[in-house]
């Protein structure tokens, strides 16, 4: 029987695509993930359940629910690697322990915080440690000579913060992995029994540069769960502002990958050209960061009416910018030939972590969530077309993505004339909802549960984890020196990935 | 941790004693340090550093190292685990010193309020010598500040003035 067959099998609950397994029923579960393809989107923990969640086509969730027993359960990580990442964080939050996985190192609590478990019912007591964190290397890294070298989590630069700890033959990295948790801020427990309003502005900062990603995924989760659907309208002006969130944070990788690689001219080209756009769509929208106006039932902007005008504005200004920005990128001396060694990253690895986004479509994989979105209707067509997966690649991609999404604004702008949008009122009081996005760096995905007419409980699925086994697994082999390009041309980001 | 203890120094203000000259070739030496947020000031930060802002030619400029800085620029709630990191950025920067906040995150927490994991914000728990509040606020509203910090306005920058001025986020 394969996984989804099994987990159909299991006892419905109110909510239709989720069902309740017994123990032998999850094992035989993570037996078939074994042997099977199906996606998987996530796993988490309240207290009393786990869930996996995975997406058996790209509109169709599916999830799995077992009761923990003595706080623990088997771990999914043996089938789906990427589970690792949050069976640690469901270590570190709830306490609960993953049986068989394949890592049960620390993610991010480094015995610093308050209190140990802190999500559980009765967490325990605070962590001993004082000054700076101390990490266990994996054996992977013992084998490979042990840690030689670290960068990060304080760098000077703009990321966030993130240590990266190596084992280094003269400028080669021959080992890597990293430390999480300096950025984490406890986003689970302060979603847990928030107010709408509140769980949305949080969920617009989980991650900068996907905020609108992010808000967005949330409301429609929201929506979901309240049985409402917004009109068509408000879910345009929601693509509009997904498509300028994706140009926005492009542009603003395309420099840092610009600045990295020595090309200042072109690094400068794509900050200036970031500014020009935020100058015309700032004034309208309300913010440069995109933050809090897709809201659970509709959007907030600030001057609504006059969206339709700024994305035709925008795609006049892409006109005049955007083709002599791709071919001084295209024929800017040895910026190519920089990236083009930088982190060469497998299709199959890719597979079998599951990342999505451009970084997966430079290297052959034909997804992209907004093929099946019916708002895209129209509007979508086919970005992918690189096979190459390096860093120059993936800097392609952004580029012909960042035209594509400009072509998206001016053919969005008529369309959206002089509407607001409009709201629809929401009751919320109890359910569970699933909202999707495709985001700057891939598919963004939120399970809300509301109870009592505020949020439950949220889960997240970002590309974030996934990117950092990719990252990881890139990492040995390349040049010390290549080690920002690398993970800024995977979208690597601390803060979505500590919660 | 034995929070930082921010030495306010009078030679980065107009009217003390100017150790250290300020202008296009003296430049002021920031030492960024996210403390655990969702990156967005450092987003405009980056911004800042790389648009059209001429933050250099305001005398300010970034660098990597704690040990050539002049100034601790902190964005983000401060992590407890980020909070030994900042300890230790600050003990490595030669005086004078000083510590400036962006975003109101680094301030009180911001939408980050002390819990389990973050201690919110260096308010009340170090010296700080400049708040530059918003979440994120904007690079001219950033740069602002810090030409504030020498009583100073930003001559005409064009562009980028207006539009930064009317774009912070709520």
């Amino acid at each position: 029987m394969d996984a989804v067959s099994l987990i159909r099998s299991g006892q419905e609950t109110e909510t239709p695509w989720r069902f309740r397994l017994d123990e032998l029923g999850w094992r035989d579960m993570v037996t078939a993930l074994g042997q099977d393809t199906l996606p998987f989107a996530g796993l988490w923990c309240d207290g009393a359940d786990v869930h996996a969640l995975f997406m058996p086509s790209p509109t169709q969730p599916l999830a799995a629910t077992l009761a923990l027993e003595n706080g623990r359960y088997p771990a999914l990580s043996p089938a789906r690697a990427v589970s690792s990442l949050y069976e640690r964080m469901a270590y570190d939050l709830y306490g609960v322990e993953a049986m068989w996985a394949v890592d049960v190192r620390p993610l991010v609590d480094h015995e610093v915080w308050s209190a140990t478990a802190p999500l559980d019912a009765s967490p325990g007591l605070a962590g001993g440690r004082k000054g700076q964190i101390s990490f266990q290397p994996s054996e992977t890294l013992l084998a490979a000579g042990g840690v030689t070298g670290g960068v990060g989590p304080a760098t000077g630069g703009t990321e966030t913060s993130l240590h990266v700890a190596m084992a280094v033959s003269g400028e080669t990295i021959v080992a890597a992995e990293t430390v999480s948790g300096y950025a984490h801020r406890g986003l689970a427990a302060r979603w847990r029994n928030s107010r709408l309003e509140d769980a949305c502005r949080l969920s617009g900062r989980v991650v900068a540069g996907c905020s609108v990603a992010h808000q967005a995924a949330f409301s429609q989760a929201v929506e979901a769960a309240c049985g409402s659907k917004v009109g068509p309208e408000t879910a345009l002006i929601r693509v509009v502002l997904m498509e300028l969130e994706r140009i926005l944070l492009h542009l603003h990788t395309l420099a840092g990958l610009a600045r990295g690689a020595g090309a200042l001219l072109v690094a400068s080209r794509c900050a200036w050209f970031r500014e020009k756009l935020l100058a015309l769509s700032a004034p309208v929208i309300g913010s440069r960061l995109l933050m809090d106006h897709c809201v659970p039932g509709g959007t907030r902007l600030r001057e609504a009416t006059g969206l339709g005008d700024l994305c035709t504005s925008l795609a006049k200004l892409g006109d005049e910018i955007y083709p002599g920005l791709a071919t001084l990128w295209q024929t800017y001396p040895a910026l190519s030939v920089r990236l083009s060694g930088v982190g060469p990253v497998d299709a199959a690895l890719l597979d079998r972590v599951g990342l999505d986004g451009p970084v997966a479509r430079a290297a052959g994989r034909d997804c992209d969530g907004r093929r099946t979105q019916r708002v895209y209707q129209s509007l979508w067509r086919l970005t992918a077309g690189r096979q190459g997966g390096t860093a120059e690649d993936r800097a392609l991609i952004l580029l012909d993505e960042i035209g594509e999404s400009l072509r998206m604004l001016g053919e969005a702008g008529p369309r959206l004339g002089l509407t607001a949008g409009g709201r629809v009122d929401l009751s919320p009081d109890a359910g569970e909802g699933l909202g999707m996005a495709e985001g700057p760096w891939g598919t963004v995905l939120y399970w809300v549960r509301l109870h009592a007419g505020r949020v439950a409980q949220v889960f997240v699925h970002d590309p974030a984890p996934a990117a950092l086994m990719v990252f990881e697994a890139a990492l040995p082999g390349q040049d010390l020196a290549d080690l920002g390009l690398l993970r800024q041309s995977l979208g690597v980001n601390a803060a979505a990935l500590d919660g | 941790m034995g929070l930082i203890r921010a030495v306010f120094d009078a030679a980065f203000r107009q009217g003390g004693t100017r150790l250290k000259p300020v202008g296009p070739r003296w430049p002021l030496l920031l030492f960024h340090i996210d403390t655990g947020g969702c990156g967005g000031c450092g987003m405009e930060l980056e911004a800042l550093a790389s648009g059209p802002y001429d933050m250099e030619g305001a005398g300010f400029g970034f660098v990597q190292s704690p040990r050539t800085a002049d100034v601790l620029l902190v964005t983000g709630a401060l992590t407890r685990t980020m909070a030994p990191v900042v300890d230790a950025a600050w003990q490595a920067m030669p005086k004078p010193k000083g510590v400036i906040c962006v975003g109101g995150c680094a301030v009180d927490g911001g939408y980050f309020p002390e819990n389990y994991s973050v201690l919110g914000g260096l308010d009340r728990k170090a010296a700080i010598d400049l708040q530059i509040p918003g979440c994120p606020p904007s690079p001219q509203q950033v740069l602002d500040g810090l030409c504030s910090l020498f009583r100073q306005r930003v001559r005409g920058a064009g562009g980028p003035q207006a539009e930064g001025s009317s774009s912070t986020s709520s």
